[in-house]
């Protein structure tokens, strides 16, 4: 009879290993910084500023600026509507010029000749979306020495190569933004899965982290499953969120896509299993990608980052570099109609929360 | 009659050994976690690796003529976006869907010229062709996908008598490639190229006519492999999943068409790239990583070649 128990208990060991108990899969070990439930999270420290300067810049205060914007590439809706938010900046501002130009194909090589022909032909300031963080660094540094005010949006360069950066969203703004959506869709109590790219990309194991934390603060009485990898492949992601559909049945609630191609395949899961509005599909993804799902009722929402209000914010805080009322140390930054933006991680601006894109406004964006 | 038998047997050896792997997979699992065998789970599996069991059928042609084939996954990758792009610029649905095996064909026949008249080895032309693909379709989409897809576009969800067409396609497609292969003089003579192109030379196949046509019937099925992929959801990636061309080649091997050339049948390559569909969803009922499956490709790959390497070592 001991023996048995002893066995019993060693069984029960086994099967439920503790870590499983302690972490969502899919997350990494970093520790987390979830934000407030509801209303505002205290600001954090942004740190002391470890941006560059440029060299003898001469003084621009309140004068006419002739800004060139080099995105990663142009001719795609993403960048495009990026370039839209820094024009209505631009005209709302009134002294502001912004030319958008750059490779037809996101190629760092042929960034940084963009970026060199227009140290040469000479311009005030250069906004950046960089193709590589270090492969541009060199470059930008050349701008800053040559007296141009450096910032950069989307994606950044090493920090002392540019002055600012427009940071879309921080990993505990994406985890909120996930989980308060996904709470309101299936309720408290419900029971969910993520569909993510690999357990070890950086990116969404960090998200995942938070959502945990963010959860355990809280959400406590919604249910994790599992989480599945499906790389970026968009028949995988397919495939994953049909065999969690299976293998839950009515116990699944909702799906989390961590992915631009996880959440359109997962939707396109619900819609072809007839799910619509039992299962809720919760990510983040491009408008584009979203909207035959959302427009026919099927999902209600996807997630990311106002692209229009990070071109905006981007043209604003260049304004502010120029006239010298953006400098080092500040805690806080006026973009325009966007309000005051924090200051974080030592010389970031960060745009807010990421947008949630519902039926009533995804028609309005193109990329 | 006896020896016959056997031989038949032994040349089915490897498709017989699959069906027994999946169905003692069925059981097992289905024991752990009955929902793994219900109706809804067992389509997941059979249309999960369509379009990968489809291409393979291409690709065992190609190996069992003596050659290989690492272009396939971008080759895939670019006719979709052909289609794709076709349709939303206000085509025909049915020129979309025809599209692909023609460009695909056409691909591939210069590839299978290159191999067959200018002797480049075929791991190096398609190698060469792999870089051409994707390089000219990230430069030509920039990554960006199509979306907008016109309603009745989607063949990959149709369904007749409730089963979904791409699991049509792959069984009607492997029986006529199984059927090609074993009856009509081209399906002999690429056995006969595969095995001996000296011999087949001196019974006077045209190695190199053989080649170009394996190259093009190869081409055109992974057009219709790129009309299941790109017609199975609502966008078109405009990148080729990673590593495609690779599971492609794995299930011909895994199928038993020996890397060798000469021997091998298209029933295989089919059952193997279920088992590779059974093996993923498996792997989420049992809770088990999905890293895994990666990991059990490649001891079912080294197993199958060691059993193949050892049966020749046998007979010859």
């Amino acid at each position: 009879m001991k023996k048995l128990i002893t066995a019993l208990l060693g069984a029960s060991l086994l099967s439920t290993p503790v870590f499983a108990q302690s972490a969502w899969t899919g997350g990494d070990d970093q520790p987390t910084n979830p934000l407030a439930c509801t209303g505002e999270s205290p600001a954090p420290e942004p740190g002391e500023y470890n941006g560059g300067t440029p060299t003898n810049a001469p003084d621009r205060n309140g004068k006419d600026l002739t800004v060139v914007d080099i995105p990663k590439l142009v001719g795609v809706g993403y960048f495009a509507s990026t370039a839209s938010g820094m024009q209505e900046a631009a005209k709302e501002l009134g002294n502001i010029t912004i030319n958008t130009d750059g490779p037809t194909r996101a190629n760092i090589d042929e960034q940084i000749t963009f970026v060199d022909n227009y140290i040469t032909s000479g311009v005030d300031g250069i906004l950046f979306a960089a193709n590589d963080p270090v492969a541009i660094a060199p470059v930008l540094e050349k701008a800053l020495e040559a007296g141009i005010n450096v910032v950069g949006y989307d994606a950044d360069a090493e920090a002392d190569a540019r002055q600012w950066f427009v940071n879309q969203a921080l990993p505990n703004g994406v985890a909120k933004s996930m989980m308060d959506q996904l709470a309101s869709e299936i309720g408290e109590d419900g029971s969910f899965a993520i569909v993510t790219s690999t357990f070890t990309t950086p990116n969404q194991a960090r998200w995942i982290s938070e959502m945990q934390a963010y959860t355990e603060k809280c959400y406590p009485n919604l249910k994790f499953l599992e989480t599945v990898e499906a790389q970026e492949d968009n028949i995988l992601s397919f495939n994953q969120a049909q065999t969690l559909i299976n293998k839950y049945g009515d116990e699944l609630n909702g799906i989390l896509g961590m992915t631009s191609v996880a959440t359109p395949a997962a939707a396109e899961a619900v819609q072809q299993n007839s799910l619509c509005g039992k299962v809720s599909v919760v990510g983040l993804a491009l408008p584009n990608a979203m909207k035959p799902y959302i427009n026919s009722d099927c999902i209600q929402s996807t997630i990311l980052w106002n692209t229009v209000d990070l071109g905006y914010a981007a043209a604003q805080v260049m304004r502010q570099v120029a006239d010298g009322t953006l400098k080092p140390g500040a805690t806080t930054v006026t973009a325009g109609r966007l309000g005051e933006l924090q200051i974080v991680n030592q010389s970031q601006v960060l745009l807010g929360q990421p947008k949630v894109f519902t039926k009533a406004d995804i028609n309005d964006f193109d990329f | 009659m006896s020896r016959r038998l056997t031989h038949t047997l032994g040349s089915l050896g490897q498709e017989i050994l699959l069906v027994v792997v999946i169905l003692a997979l069925f059981a097992f699992v289905g024991v752990y976690n009955p929902r793994f065998l219900s109706e809804n789970n067992l389509t997941s599996i059979f249309v999960g690796n369509a379009y990968i069991a489809v291409a393979a059928i291409g690709m065992s042609l190609v190996i069992i003529s003596g050659n290989i084939d690492v272009s396939i996954g971008a080759l895939i990758g670019v006719l979709a976006v052909i289609s794709g792009l076709l349709v939303t610029n206000g085509y025909p649905i049915w020129v979309a869907w025809l599209a692909p095996l023609v460009v695909g064909a056409a691909i591939n026949a210069v590839v299978g010229c290159l191999i067959a008249y200018a002797r480049v080895p075929s791991i190096i032309a398609t190698l060469a062709m792999l870089s051409i693909l994707s390089g000219g379709l990230i430069t030509f989409t920039g990554g960006q996908w199509i979306s907008g897809l016109p309603a009745g576009y989607q063949l990959a969800q149709f369904r007749l008598l409730n089963v979904p067409s791409p699991v049509w396609f792959m069984i009607g497609m492997t029986i006529l490639a199984g059927f090609l292969m074993r009856y009509t003089t081209f399906g002999r003579s690429v056995y006969a190229v595969g095995s001996n192109p000296e011999a087949a030379r001196a019974s006077g196949i045209s190695y190199k006519a053989t080649v170009v046509k394996v190259f093009a019937i190869h081409g055109a099925i992974g057009g219709v492999a790129a009309v299941l992929f790109a017609t199975q959801l609502q966008v078109i990636q405009s990148t080729t999943p990673v590593g495609l061309e690779l599971v492609i080649i794995t299930a011909s091997v895994v199928g038993g068409v020996s890397i060798l050339g000469g021997v091998g049948t298209v029933f295989g390559s089919t059952l193997a790239a279920i088992l590779f569909a059974a093996i993923g969803s498996s792997l989420i009922f049992l809770n088990v990583s999905a890293y895994w499956l990666r990991a059990v490709q490649g001891i079912l790959i080294l197993a199958t070649v060691l059993a193949d390497m050892a049966r020749r070592r046998r007979t010859g």
